[in-house]
C-alpha cells in the first residue's frame, strides 16, 4: 500500500515540457474556428438552429432554448473564443465562453448529437483547468510573470486519458455480435461506396467489411496504448491518419477525421512540440527570452484541479457503462446509447405515424412535416425517447387547436442492423400520458433478439 | 511486453475471421450474377434506362401522338364519333402513362411532369375559368389540377350526361370555340412536356443517370429510389386508395377523388397497370422482352438483405406483398368510383396490404441499400 501510495505520489510530483500543450491549445482553438466557419457556411446554422419549428432538448437540460437569429451571435462568441484560445489571449475567459458556447449549441437539439461534439465539450472542459496558455500564448507574452516551461506531467496525461477513453471505449462497442459475427453496419455502408474510384470495387468482396469491422474495432482497443509507447508511436500515429483519412473519404462524418488527427499529436514528444514551436518562433522572430526562458519555472495548477479530474474520470470511465442498468436490448431502444462512444454502429431507419385522438372521437394522422425538418424526422422516428418528446409537442399544439386533452397514438415500424423492420413503440400505448425519466420506457415494444456484446 | 503479447492475441483473431469470412464468402458468391456485377449500379442503371425507362417512354409517346391526333381530329371536326375515338385514345394514353408515371426522377421531377399531368381530382371551376381566359398561367402549381388526363378525363366524359350533350359543349354553345381551344392547349402542353422529358432521356440525361451511381443526396441510385418509394406511397397507395376510401382522412370518404372520377370504369384499370409498372420495374423486367434483367430486385439479393429471423429474402417478401396487392387490386370493380360508395372495406383492404409494402420498401430496403429518404411527407394533405 505504502509503495503505491509512493508510486502515485511521485507521478504527481512528475513535471514535463508544457510544449504539447500549447501546441494542442494553438490546434484546437484553430480546429473549432475552422469548424465554426464551415458549420456557417454550409448555411447550417439557419437550417438546423433557426428554420426548425420544435427542438429536442436533452433530458435535464430543457432550459436551453433556441435563439433564433441571435443564434448567429453565439456563433460568433463560439469562433471568437476559439481563435482567442488559439492564440491564448484572455485564455481562461476564452476556454469557459468557448466550452459553454459550444455546449450550448451542442445541447440544443438531439438531433444534431455527435459523439465528436460532446468530446470536443469534454475536452473544452478540461483546457478550463489546465495551464494551456502559460506558454508560448499572447498571454504570457503580455504577463511574463505565468510565464513557465514546465507543468505537472498529470496536466498532458489527463488529456491523452480522455483520447484514450474515447478510443477505446469506442473498441469496446464495437464487441458486439452484430459488429464482429454479421459485420454490421458496415456490412451495408460498405457497398454503397463500390463506386468511389480505385478501391471502390473492394466493397463489393464479401468479407471486406468483416476486415474493416474487426480492424476498426481492434484500432480503436490498441491505438491509445500504441500511441503512448514511443516505439509504436510512429507507425501508430500513420495508422490514425490512415484510419481518419478512410473514414473522411467513407462516411460523411464532417471534421470528426480532422480533430482526432490533431489531437491524437499530443502523445508525440515533449521534443516533436517544441520543435514545432521553435520553428514558428523563428518564422515570426519571438524574442528568445520569451521561447527560452532564462529563468526556469514550472507552472501547478490550484490543488482542487485534481480532484475536479478525479471527479470526472470516474464519471467519464463509469457513464458509458449505464446501459447495463436498463433491461432490454441497447441498440433497439438507445437507452444509455449517448455519451457513451458508440460510434457508427447502427444501421437505423424508421417509419413513424401519429395519431391524435380525443374523447369526442376526433381524430387525424399527423403530417410530421408540419412539425420537424427532415433531419429531424429521421432520428425522430428511431429513437424512443424523441418519439416522446415529439409526442408531447403534437399534444401541446392539438391541446391548443380543437382537440380537448388529446391522446397520441405511434404507429412506429423500424428496421435496425439489416433486420426486417419492426414496430418499436407499442401502439396501444397513449404516450400523451407518459413522461420521461432515466427508467425504462416499458412502451418500447422488445427487439426480441440479443446482440451480445458490450 | 504484456502489451505486445496482448496485440498478437488480437491479430491472431483478426487472422481467423479473415480466413472464416473468406470461407463464407462462397456461399454468398454463388448465385447466378457473380455478387460484382450484382452489385454493379451502372448495370443496373443501364439495363433499367435502355430497356424499361427509354422503351417505355417510348410506348406512352406513341398512344399520347395517337390521342393528340386524335385530339386534334376531334377539335377540327367534332362528332360522336370523333369524340368516341378521342375518348379511346385517351383511355389507352391514360393507361399508357401509368406505366411512365413511377419514374418521377430525374427529367419528369425537373419538369414535375406528374404534377402537370395527373393531379385530380380536377378543378372544374379551375378549368372554366381557363377555359374564359385564354392566357391563363398553365405553369404554376395552383394550376395542376387544371391540366393533364383528369382535366382531359372532365373535357371529355364529365361536361355532359350524354355524348350528345358533350358534343353540344363544343359545337353550338355559346363557349364552344374557347372549349376546343383549350382542349388543345391541354394537349399542346402535354406534348411540349413530354417532348422535353423524352429528349433528355434520349439525350445527355441516360450518361448521367447510369454514371453518377453515388448513393448520396444527388446520386441517380437515390434520387431513383426515393423517387420510386414516394411514388408507391403517395401516388398509388394514398392517392389511387388511401385518400378516396377515406382510410388516410381519418374516415372522411371522397369517392370523387378517385383518378378517371368522369370515365368511371377505367380507375381500377388505370390502378392495375400503375402496380403491375411498379412490380415490373422492381423486378427489372424488360419492357420488350419481358425477361428479368438487373434491377433493384438483383441488387437487394447480391448484397444479401433477407429477414435474419426467417431467412427468407427481402426481395421474396416484397414480391409476395406485391402479389397479395394485385390480388386484392384484381379483386375490385372496374369503377373505383362504385366500389368506394357500395364495398369500401375491400378499397382500404388494398390500403392496408399497400402500407405493408410501403413500409418494406421506404425502410427495409432504403436501409440495406443505405440510401436516406430525402422527400417530405405529406400523408393526410
Amino acid at each position: 500500500m505504502m509503495v503505491i501510495n509512493n508510486v502515485i505520489q511521485k507521478y504527481f510530483q512528475k513535471t514535463t515540457s508544457v510544449a504539447p500543450l500549447a501546441v494542442f491549445r494553438i490546434c484546437f482553438g484553430l480546429l473549432m474556428l475552422a469548424s465554426i466557419v464551415r458549420f456557417w457556411s454550409k448555411g447550417w446554422i439557419e437550417q438546423l438552429y433557426i428554420k426548425p419549428l420544435y427542438f429536442f432538448p436533452f433530458y435535464g437540460f430543457e432550459f436551453i432554448k433556441p435563439l433564433g437569429e441571435y443564434t448567429y451571435l453565439l456563433f460568433i462568441i463560439c469562433g471568437t473564443s476559439a481563435l482567442l484560445v488559439a492564440f491564448g489571449w484572455f485564455y481562461r475567459i476564452a476556454i469557459v465562453s468557448l466550452f459553454l458556447s459550444f455546449t450550448y449549441i451542442e445541447l440544443l437539439d438531439k438531433s444534431t448529437y455527435l459523439n465528436h461534439y460532446y468530446f470536443v465539450s469534454l475536452v473544452c472542459f478540461l483546457l478550463i483547468f489546465l495551464p494551456a496558455h502559460v506558454y508560448f500564448s499572447v498571454d504570457a507574452y503580455k504577463n511574463r510573470k505565468i510565464l513557465a516551461q514546465h507543468i505537472p506531467q498529470w496536466n498532458i496525461d489527463a488529456l491523452k486519458l480522455m483520447l484514450g477513453i474515447l478510443y477505446f471505449y469506442a473498441g469496446l462497442a464495437k464487441i458486439n455480435s452484430d459488429w464482429l459475427v454479421h459485420a454490421l453496419p458496415l456490412k451495408i455502408w460498405l457497398p454503397a461506396r463500390n463506386d468511389i474510384p480505385i478501391i471502390g470495387f473492394l466493397f463489393n468482396l464479401s468479407w471486406i467489411p468483416f476486415v474493416f469491422s474487426w480492424f476498426g474495432c481492434l484500432y480503436d482497443l490498441c491505438i491509445p496504448f500504441l500511441l503512448s509507447y514511443s516505439r509504436t508511436r510512429l507507425f501508430a500515429y500513420f495508422a490514425v491518419v490512415v484510419f481518419h483519412v478512410l473514414t473522411a473519404l467513407l462516411f460523411p462524418i464532417g471534421v470528426f477525421p480532422h480533430v482526432m488527427i490533431v489531437v491524437a499529436l499530443i502523445f508525440f514528444s515533449s521534443d516533436f512540440h517544441q520543435k514545432i514551436i521553435d520553428k514558428v518562433s523563428t518564422w515570426v522572430k519571438f524574442p528568445l527570452e520569451f521561447i527560452r526562458p532564462s529563468a526556469f519555472k514550472t507552472y501547478f495548477p490550484s490543488s482542487y484541479v485534481k480532484g475536479v479530474f478525479a471527479v470526472f474520470f470516474m464519471i467519464q470511465l463509469l457513464f458509458p457503462f449505464r446501459y447495463l442498468l436498463y433491461s432490454d436490448e441497447l441498440f433497439w431502444t438507445e437507452e444509455g446509447y449517448r455519451f457513451s462512444w458508440r460510434v457508427m454502429l447502427l444501421e437505423k431507419a424508421g417509419y413513424v405515424q401519429f395519431t391524435v385522438k380525443d374523447k369526442d372521437g376526433k381524430q387525424m394522422i399527423i403530417n410530421n412535416n408540419a412539425f420537424l425538418t427532415t433531419l429531424q424526422e429521421k432520428m425522430m422516428s428511431t429513437q424512443p425517447d424523441m418519439i416522446l418528446q415529439y409526442a408531447h409537442i403534437l399534444r401541446d399544439y392539438y391541446a391548443k387547436n380543437g382537440f380537448d386533452s388529446p391522446e397520441i397514438y405511434v404507429d412506429s415500424y423500424v428496421a435496425l442492423n439489416g433486420r426486417m423492420g419492426k414496430p418499436l413503440i407499442s401502439p396501444t400505448t397513449n404516450l400523451a400520458k407518459e413522461t420521461e425519466s432515466f427508467y425504462h420506457k416499458s412502451w418500447i415494444l422488445p427487439l426480441n433478439e440479443n446482440i451480445k456484446g458490450f | 511486453m504484456k502489451v505486445f503479447n496482448w496485440k498478437n492475441t488480437y491479430f491472431l483473431y483478426f487472422l481467423t475471421s479473415l480466413l472464416w469470412a473468406c470461407g463464407g464468402s462462397g456461399e454468398v458468391n454463388n448465385p447466378p450474377t457473380p455478387t460484382d456485377e450484382g452489385k454493379n449500379r451502372t448495370i443496373i442503371l443501364t439495363h433499367l434506362a435502355d430497356n424499361i425507362i427509354i422503351p417505355a417512354y417510348a410506348n406512352f409517346k406513341g398512344k399520347f401522338d395517337i390521342m393528340k391526333s386524335k385530339s386534334d381530329a376531334f377539335a377540327s371536326q367534332p362528332s360522336i364519333s370523333s369524340l368516341g375515338e378521342f375518348r379511346t385514345a385517351w383511355s389507352e394514353a391514360y393507361i399508357e402513362w401509368q406505366k411512365v408515371e413511377l419514374f418521377d426522377f430525374g427529367p419528369a421531377e425537373k419538369q414535375t411532369l406528374h404534377s402537370f399531368y395527373n393531379i385530380y381530382p380536377a378543378s372544374e371551376k379551375g378549368i372554366n375559368d381557363n377555359i374564359t381566359n385564354p392566357n391563363a398561367n398553365l405553369e404554376v402549381p395552383a394550376s395542376n389540377a387544371q391540366q393533364g388526363f383528369p382535366a382531359l378525363d372532365y373535357l371529355i366524359n364529365g361536361v355532359g350526361k350524354t355524348d350528345t350533350e358533350i358534343l353540344v359543349y363544343y359545337t353550338t354553345a355559346a363557349d364552344a370555340t374557347q372549349r376546343i381551344a383549350y382542349l388543345k392547349r391541354l394537349t399542346s402542353r402535354m406534348e411540349l412536356l413530354l417532348g422535353k422529358v423524352t429528349t433528355d432521356w434520349n439525350g445527355a440525361y441516360r450518361e448521367t443517370f447510369i454514371t453518377k451511381t453515388s448513393l448520396d443526396i444527388g446520386g441517380s441510385t437515390s434520387l431513383m429510389v426515393n423517387g420510386l418509394v414516394l411514388h408507391y406511397e403517395r401516388y398509388i397507395r394514398s392517392g389511387k386508395f388511401g385518400i378516396p376510401s377515406g382510410a388516410m382522412m381519418n374516415g372522411v370518404v371522397s369517392a370523387e377523388k378517385v383518378e378517371a372520377f368522369y370515365k368511371k370504369d377505367l380507375s381500377q384499370i388505370l390502378a392495375k397497370s400503375a402496380h403491375q409498372a411498379y412490380v415490373d420495374f422492381f423486378n427489372g423486367k424488360a419492357i420488350k422482352t419481358g425477361t428479368e434483367g438487373p434491377s433493384l430486385k438483383t441488387y437487394l439479393n447480391a448484397l444479401g438483405a433477407k429477414d435474419s429471423s426467417t431467412g427468407k429474402s427481402l426481395t421474396d417478401l416484397l414480391n409476395a406483398q406485391f402479389d397479395v396487392n394485385k390480388a386484392r387490386i384484381d379483386g375490385l370493380k372496374l369503377n373505383l368510383y362504385e366500389e368506394v360508395k357500395t364495398n369500401n372495406q375491400a378499397m382500404k383492404d388494398v390500403y392496408t396490404e399497400m402500407q405493408k409494402a410501403t413500409r418494406m420498401l421506404k425502410v427495409d430496403m432504403t436501409s440495406a441499400m443505405s440510401i436516406t429518404i430525402t422527400y417530405t411527407d405529406n400523408d393526410g394533405d
